[in-house]
């Protein structure tokens, strides 16, 4: 930190790293070798076999450590990186979208962790620097977020000249939720996977237990298969761990993890979208979570809601509005007024047409879908990219037309089945509200 | 803005559909022919060795549809649309799904203009306007080569004089 803005000197991960490598890749490498080398070789020889991978592994860590560098020269991040081919990517921070810092459990114990920069146009993660010590993490996210929302403001000569005098100033962080654990736990519970496994178990036991025939690859088939069934929630229990939000100076930052811990700094203003859930099982508890679109951050595919952040993993009514007053100022899910579509939707909706939505209020346009597990998506008109008008033969044969405001990297918001006439009075409300909301810069 | 007067047509007064070149209908119809030139070489041979009648019946049928997708094929060149205006770009294709793309040259992250062999023959450019949603689609093709760096340098132009990005 004690360099000027515009040229930073290239500096070097961390010298631990290339053993943190060997060790992740331990685990690879007896994957690769795999339990029948083990029967065939013995396990003095496979035990020989393995170091070898291993030390052959961390000598090109070593390599890979000594050619590693990075800098930060004016408003870009430089990573060098390779041997033989050469590669330096610069990565403009005007692009990017989050940062965040990633500590596994090994990183832990020695006191390092990763940071992970997002950037739009990545589909994955861009640029992970792995390892550095956390200070230095912290204080390299810092600084990137600084000149990130510099660049945003047309004036970076003038910071550029100016130096130090700019550079980072320790913005206080204010805490405004944190998820008890307990929550988090019954919540998991309270899924499909969870509750149908004692089921499963079951029926298999009874099958077993008529068929009187134990075999080796039976139990393990079954095992393996309750633990795949389990993963989801599991992985979410040690995602989500500890889980605190607070905001600093403009972003979100996300906390969690109980194994590997992550903090991701969302900057307000690159929040594409964010989607509420309610699953059927939750309902008894009013509980329902938050997830942040973000550009560059790969969506989940769909339907899966595991994968990607969280605004908040598990909470109630009340929390959700505390926590959207604050990604999305002015915006309360309660108070959206959710339009039905068209009667006429029944023939294509019989079930679910009550509950298809869509709304626009003075700051976002909004979906609602889902009979059973039902699923809000709130989209800013500052952030759409693009306005679609669909019609398919049965819509057209009704008298229907979808409109879908797209969001950059995120899902679009979709009015569903509305009639055509309204439908485009839509479009055009929405084309105009976004060139609007475009022109004023965003209020915070 | 207006409001829309008409369910098929909408804002008829303020936007100005272009339509695209008909010489698509021919790029369109030689590319899906010379796949069928395949089918129906592979089909006849068969028929004319085993003198099966169901092979027959298939190239019939075969033939059907192709006469049925080259009437589909012109009416989905015709179909095709494009308007400028002042703030966004709005793009219709589409006969049995319709769709209509309202994108603004704010959001333009960069122009294609590409063309294919076939294309080239004819004098034919496609255009395609990117944004940061994967979703947002305006392409247009069978545009002439004049009309098409025009379109590509008013866009760009636009999308400086603009530029929001996200």
């Amino acid at each position: 930190m004690t360099t000027s803005l515009a040229t930073g000197p290239r500096r070097r991960l961390h010298p631990l790293t290339p053993l943190l490598k060997g060790a992740r890749a331990l685990v690879v490498i007896i994957a690769a070798l795999s339990w029948q080398t083990l029967g065939r070789v013995g396990l003095g020889w496979f035990a020989a076999m393995v170091v070898a991978a291993l030390i052959g592994q961390v000598i090109l860590s070593v390599i890979s450590w000594y050619v590693t560098g990075y800098q930060v020269v004016g408003r870009e991040l430089r990573i060098h990186e390779g041997l033989v081919f050469r590669r330096t990517r610069a990565i403009p921070l005007e692009r990017l979208q989050s940062v965040e810092v990633v500590r596994p459990l090994l990183a832990q114990l020695t006191g390092l962790a990763e940071l992970r920069l997002e950037v739009v146009g990545g589909g994955k993660t861009e640029a992970p620097l792995a390892f550095l010590t956390v200070d230095e993490a912290r204080a390299l996210r810092e600084r990137l977020l600084v000149l990130a929302g510099k660049a945003g403001a047309a004036v970076p000569a003038q910071a550029a000249a100016e130096g130090e005098a700019v550079a980072p100033v320790a913005h206080p962080e204010r805490p405004i939720h944190a998820v008890a654990n307990r929550d988090l736990l019954i919540s998991q519970l309270l899924t499909p996977q969870t509750l149908f496994l004692p089921f499963g178990v079951a029926f298999v036991a009874v099958q077993f237990a008529a068929e009187a025939t134990w075999s080796f690859i039976g139990i393990a088939s079954t095992l393996t298969a309750m633990a795949g069934v389990l993963l989801q929630p599991v992985r979410r229990i040690l995602a989500d761990w500890n889980f605190r939000l607070a905001s600093q100076e403009g972003s979100l930052r996300l906390r969690g993890g109980l194994l590997e811990t992550r903090s991701q700094t969302v900057p307000l203003d690159r929040l594409q979208a964010v989607g509420a859930t309610w699953p059927l099982l939750w309902r008894r508890r009013r509980w329902l979570r938050l997830r942040p679109h973000v550009a560059g951050i790969a969506a989940p595919s769909s339907g899966d809601d595991s994968g990607g952040g969280r605004l908040l993993p598990v909470g109630d009514p009340e929390t959700a509005r505390l926590v959207l007053a604050e990604a999305l100022p002015g915006v309360a899910l309660d108070t959206i007024p959710f339009t039905p579509p068209s009667r006429r939707a029944r023939w294509l909706h019989p079930l679910s047409w009550r509950i298809l939505g869509a709304a626009l209020t003075d700051q976002v346009v909004a979906h609602r879908e889902g009979l059973l597990t039902r699923q809000v998506l709130v989209v800013p008109y500052a952030r759409i990219q693009s306005v679609r008008v669909v019609r398919g033969p049965l819509q057209r044969r009704l008298g229907l037309a979808t409109v879908y405001a797209d969001t950059a990297g995120g899902p679009s918001a979709a009015a569903r089945d509305r009639d055509v006439s309204e439908a485009w009075e839509l479009a055009a409300t929405l084309a105009e509200r976004s060139r609007a909301a475009r022109s004023v810069p965003a209020p915070h | 803005m207006s409001s829309p007067t008409s369910a098929l047509e909408p804002w008829p007064e303020t936007v100005d559909w272009r339509p695209v070149s008909r010489d698509l209908i021919w790029v369109e119809t030689i590319s899906f022919g010379s796949f069928m030139i395949f089918v129906f070489a592979g089909l006849g041979i068969a028929w004319a060795l085993s003198g099966h009648w169901l092979l027959g019946l298939a190239l019939a049928l075969v033939a059907a549809l192709a006469g049925w997708r080259v009437i589909v094929i012109f009416r989905a060149v015709r179909a095709w649309g494009y308007a400028e205006r002042d703030n966004d770009l709005l793009v219709r294709h589409g006969l049995l799904v319709r769709r209509l793309s309202i994108v603004p040259y704010a959001r333009m992250q960069f122009v294609d203009v590409t063309a294919g062999p076939l294309e080239r023959a004819f004098g034919l450019a496609t255009v395609q306007l990117h944004t940061a949603a994967a979703a947002s689609d305006a392409k247009i093709p069978g545009l002439p080569p004049d009309e098409a760096s025009r379109l590509r340098d008013r866009l760009t132009a636009l999308g400086e004089d603009r530029a929001e990005g996200l």
